[in-house]
């Protein structure tokens, strides 16, 4: 019989509830415009019959690329020094796509060498379910509207875009920033803000700098991040450490900033920067440090950070999203393979 | 002794061309707790929405071409004795539902794999494993249907294919027990071609629960090379695949390349 018949080995990926895991959509992984303008002009089956076509050719990066590559590269220090810890990135591929596009993902995959074991291509259908089954930590993707329905359902969750110019990034050290109100904070005091103005927001939060804010959608992303640092704390390599968190907040240090402060001291949770712009534009400060990837709740700051270069991705939670600035990036995404 | 009885008030499939599949008369009507006869028809049972599913697959198939004969040839099939006794209650029971079984089996323990084999069934859907085991062993490709995959209310015929045994095959063409399964898997994959990516009334899955990609890109190869286009994947790597499962709500479950693979 000229037949070999075995079970593949078992994967050592580690257990779900275990791991971190961040599900990043085939959109914001890899680079797939020309595809989706096949897609959005000539329909699906054009789109599924051009990919099948192409299946040996990889894509190339998209905007989540190297904020992947630099999870790995944390993974494999953490393994160094706990080799039977199961507290890792794990990275699910949680696309809309069809099983039909499967083989030229897996290729890319393979490609650029990537450790993606997990993948759910729902062939159209939702992916909250899954997100859940998989303890997703931090789910990105084009979709705003997938990510919407992540974020009602208590997943942090943010859209990533396409964009012409990003910079180079450190391959050894993970870096990642966040805004504060209505990402790592909720968005109280930013609504006192839109309804009353910069200085009954002033006023309101020195009165209650000693009350921690609410928390919002990012604030057990960074819980998760933190507990990671630990880890190498733990072992002596604070000055080493291949992670780093930043706040890049609009509050100013001389005032608002103390109850930001105060409220990730009293949840227990340390950032390794915070950078108080006092409204100032976060461009030029996020140019400086280089993050993998930037959370914001407002357009405009995306789309500031993103010209100069830094992968940013928006967060669509809590007030800001009712009172849209002129000239944002398209949102409006047609119900795409992603 | 078998008895084969077509069923006459349903319009019999051309035996060449349609995909013959039996189920279990005890997996689709539910046998109360007194079987004295004295309700003329059972309740449903587990197996009740996969016929269901399967009927609408064949409305949709002659919606798109009046003519076709790809279509599913249901078998009604009695297994116990107990079973086989009660045939005018599982035929005025089959008739009351409207369900469209083109005929109905009545054997025994002893003589059920017979019949499945001179009725030419090509699947073979049962509740009980040791059947499921059986018809297998028979070379029938079998499936236990699961209690709680094959109850879901799904419109949509949901096939799932388990990647997990691969089977390498060399330049020499399928041995027997290959054919089967093979067969099966492309007459499958060409009734799916009749629809569209959208709105099919059947969707093919493919879950891989034990290897990473390799195994899943190779399953994938393995059926576009039967014939299966698949829609839907996941790849588990080892994460639990009962949450997966119950997402994925597949009315049963076929391993790729073989049906008698002991996971």
């Amino acid at each position: 019989m000229n037949m070999k018949r075995f079970f593949e080995p078992l994967i050592l990926q580690p257990k779900p509830e275990n791991a971190i895991t961040i599900a990043v959509s085939s959109r914001v992984l890899f680079n797939m415009e020309k595809e989706q303008q096949i897609y959005e002009h000539q329909g699906m089956e054009d789109y599924i019959k051009h990919q099948v076509e192409h299946e040996t050719e990889p894509f190339s990066a998209g905007p989540a690329f190297s904020f992947i590559k630099a999870l790995e590269a944390v993974n494999t220090r953490l393994r160094e020094l706990y080799p039977d810890s199961e507290e890792l990135f794990d990275v699910v591929l949680m696309t809309n796509n069809h099983a039909n596009v499967g083989l030229r993902l897996i290729n890319t995959i393979n490609h650029h060498r990537l450790f993606i074991e997990r993948f759910c291509m729902t062939g159209g259908n939702s992916p909250i379910g899954y997100l859940k089954a998989y303890h997703t930590n931090l789910y990105l993707s084009a979709d705003p509207v997938k990510v919407r329905e992540a974020l009602g359902e208590g997943i942090a969750a943010a859209t990533m875009f396409t964009q012409e110019k990003m910079k180079e990034v450190s391959e050894t050290q993970l870096r990642v920033a966040f805004d504060g109100d209505a990402v790592l904070f909720s968005d109280e005091s930013e609504r006192i803000y839109k309804a009353h103005g910069l200085d009954k927001f002033f006023e309101h939060e020195k009165a209650h700098e000693n009350k921690p804010l609410d928390h919002g959608p990012l604030k057990g992303f960074l819980e998760a991040l933190g507990k990671l640092q630990k880890k190498f704390y733990d072992k002596g390599q604070r000055m080493d450490c291949p992670i780093r968190t930043y706040l890049v907040t609009a509050r100013s240090a001389a005032s608002s900033g103390t109850r930001a402060l105060k409220t990730l001291r009293s949840w227990g949770l340390e950032i390794d920067e915070a950078l108080f712009l006092a409204g100032a534009p976060k461009g030029p400060m996020l140019e400086k440090i280089r993050p993998h990837i930037f959370f914001d709740d407002q357009m405009f700051h995306v789309e500031g950070a993103a010209e100069m270069g830094t992968v940013a991705c928006h967060v669509p939670y809590g007030i800001a999203q009712r009172v849209t600035k002129k000239g944002t990036m398209n949102e409006e995404t047609s119900s795409a393979p992603k | 002794m078998v008895a084969t009885v077509e069923n006459t008030d349903v319009k019999q499939k051309d035996a060449d061309r349609a995909l013959i599949v039996a189920v279990t008369s005890r997996s689709v009507f539910e046998s109360g707790a007194d079987d004295d006869g004295d309700e003329e028809v059972y309740k449903v049972g587990t197996a009740f929405p996969l016929l269901q599913a399967l009927q609408r697959v064949n409305e949709r198939l002659l919606e798109e071409n009046p003519a076709e004969s790809l279509l599913f040839d249901v078998v009604l099939i009695t297994t116990d004795r107990q079973q086989q006794q009660q045939s005018s209650r599982i035929i005025s029971s089959t008739r009351h539902y409207g369900l469209e079984v083109g005929r109905f089996c009545f054997s025994s323990e002893e003589d059920f794999t017979e019949s499945l084999l001179t009725n030419n069934v090509q699947l073979f859907l049962s509740t009980d494993a040791m059947e499921a085991s059986q018809a297998s062993q028979k070379g029938v490709v079998s499936a236990q249907l699961d209690q709680h995959a094959a109850s879901c209310p799904s419109e949509q015929l949901r096939v799932l294919f388990c990647g997990d045994a691969v089977v390498r095959l060399s330049s020499s063409p399928a041995p027997a027990s290959q054919q089967a399964p093979q067969s099966f898997s492309a007459q499958l994959g060409e009734m799916r071609q009749r629809f569209g990516l959208f709105d099919s009334p059947v969707s093919v899955v493919l879950v891989t629960s034990r290897g990473g990609r390799e195994s899943c890109g190779t399953a994938l190869r393995t059926l576009r090379s039967h014939g299966v286009s698949v829609d839907e994947a996941y790849c588990l790597a080892g994460a639990p695949r009962g949450p997966m499962l119950s997402l994925i709500r597949p009315h049963f479950l076929l391993s790729v390349g073989f049906s008698d693979l002991k996971e």
